[in-house]
């Protein structure tokens, strides 16, 4: 086979390679990039926190994605107004008592919403705060999409 | 699209139960502009487009309301609103409306929260209730969720002035104890509120790298 008609049969493989992935796995992807230097005060980006950090997750997303696919032993914390605040006042108070009788220490709370553009954590955030616990408290840049992407959800584990 | 303005604040009334934001906007592209969808972001908000009309002319003006139910929220609370024009991508609206509603708190706890350390001094702390509103507020109860505290409730003038003094039974190991403060306010999200007590070893554990 002239070089050619080689050089035709290959890039029509490798055409025809691409559209099946296209088609089977859809457009590519982009993955969150967190830029430690677009941070605000009160932000951390996910690589800065390992797995097995002393971390109290606060989901700030509705009932039903928290349950759905939220962090493991993360509790939740919206401000959707069928919610009972007292409730998530009293649920997070005695998730950060457990971890601290077991760790020593109170844990750090980040709290995480849908992604990096839904406001929702800073404001539950603030909220936490107010509760004079001593926490620091941080907002997670790049939400729940964030986490998935780096395999912390229920979701990405493949447990629902 | 133009928007003067795409932040409301409303400072509500204690005892009413939703308000309403009004957006106005008007083309000014120079080209028809479609509303194409428009999401509240929470079941709080319902949105509406004036008149249901969606396709907009150059130099066409409109109207987007939306309506926020308060439910059992107090506070500073932000709602948005997001709005897609033509062909915005999924994860980008053009458009991002916010509601800031400042709900009153009629009842305030000053801490929110009581703090010792294990094996440090258990001496009593005051949470300070002070009611802001036109009509008296008077404490009915107050129920904790432990014995590991003890707890006394002062008035200091009735309906509008209590303490609250909490003592740790026992400092040696850590503890949590939840308060629940009941009132008589006729307004139900403020009739119930909660302090909390706590036994713990120093501060917070800081096991994370810096970002």
């Amino acid at each position: 086979m002239k070089p050619w008609r080689q050089l035709a049969v290959i890039a029509a493989c490798a055409v025809a390679a691409a559209l099946g992935t296209y088609v089977l796995k859809g457009p590519p992807g982009r993955l969150f990039q967190c830029d430690p230097v677009s941070l605000k005060p009160d932000e951390v980006c996910l690589d800065r926190i390992p797995k097995d950090a002393n971390v109290l997750w606060v989901d700030a997303r509705s009932r039903a994605h928290w349950k759905k696919d939220g962090v493991e032993k993360s509790v939740l914390w919206n401000l959707d107004e069928t919610e009972d605040m007292q409730a998530f006042e009293g649920a997070l108070a005695l998730a950060i008592q457990e971890i601290a009788e077991k760790s020593g220490t109170p844990p750090r709370v980040i709290v995480y919403c849908g992604d990096e553009n839904c406001g929702v954590s800073r404001q539950v955030a603030k909220r936490i705060r107010e509760l004079d616990q001593e926490l620091k408290v941080s907002v997670l840049r790049g939400g729940w999409r964030a986490l998935n992407e780096a395999g912390r959800t229920r979701k990405s584990h493949g447990s629902l | 699209m133009d928007f003067p303005t795409t932040l409301r604040e409303i400072h509500a009334p204690p005892d009413v139960e939703s308000v309403t934001a009004d957006f106005e906007f008007t083309n000014r592209s120079g080209k028809p502009v479609d509303i194409a969808k428009y999401d509240p972001t929470c079941s709080c908000i319902s949105v509406q487009i004036e008149n249901g009309k969606l396709h907009y002319a150059p130099g066409e003006s409109g109207l987007v309301r939306a309506q926020f139910k308060m439910g059992n929220l107090s506070g500073v609370v932000d709602k948005m609103v997001a709005l897609w024009l033509d062909k915005d991508p999924e994860e980008k609206p053009s458009v991002a409306l916010t509601v800031r509603v400042h709900i009153p708190i009629l009842v305030s706890l000053e801490p929110k929260t009581l703090k010792w350390e294990v094996n440090g001094k258990g001496e009593p702390q005051t949470i300070h209730i002070t009611m802001h509103h036109d009509k008296p507020i008077r404490v009915v109860s107050v129920t904790a969720s432990s014995d590991s505290f003890k707890h006394e409730l002062k008035t200091i003038e009735e309906g509008k002035s209590y303490d609250l003094i909490v003592t740790p039974v026992d400092i040696k190991t850590m503890c949590l104890g939840i308060f629940r403060i009941e009132t008589d306010c006729q307004i139900k999200r403020h009739q119930i509120q909660q302090v909390f007590a706590t036994i713990r070893r120093s501060s917070p554990g800081d096991a994370v790298a810096k970002p």
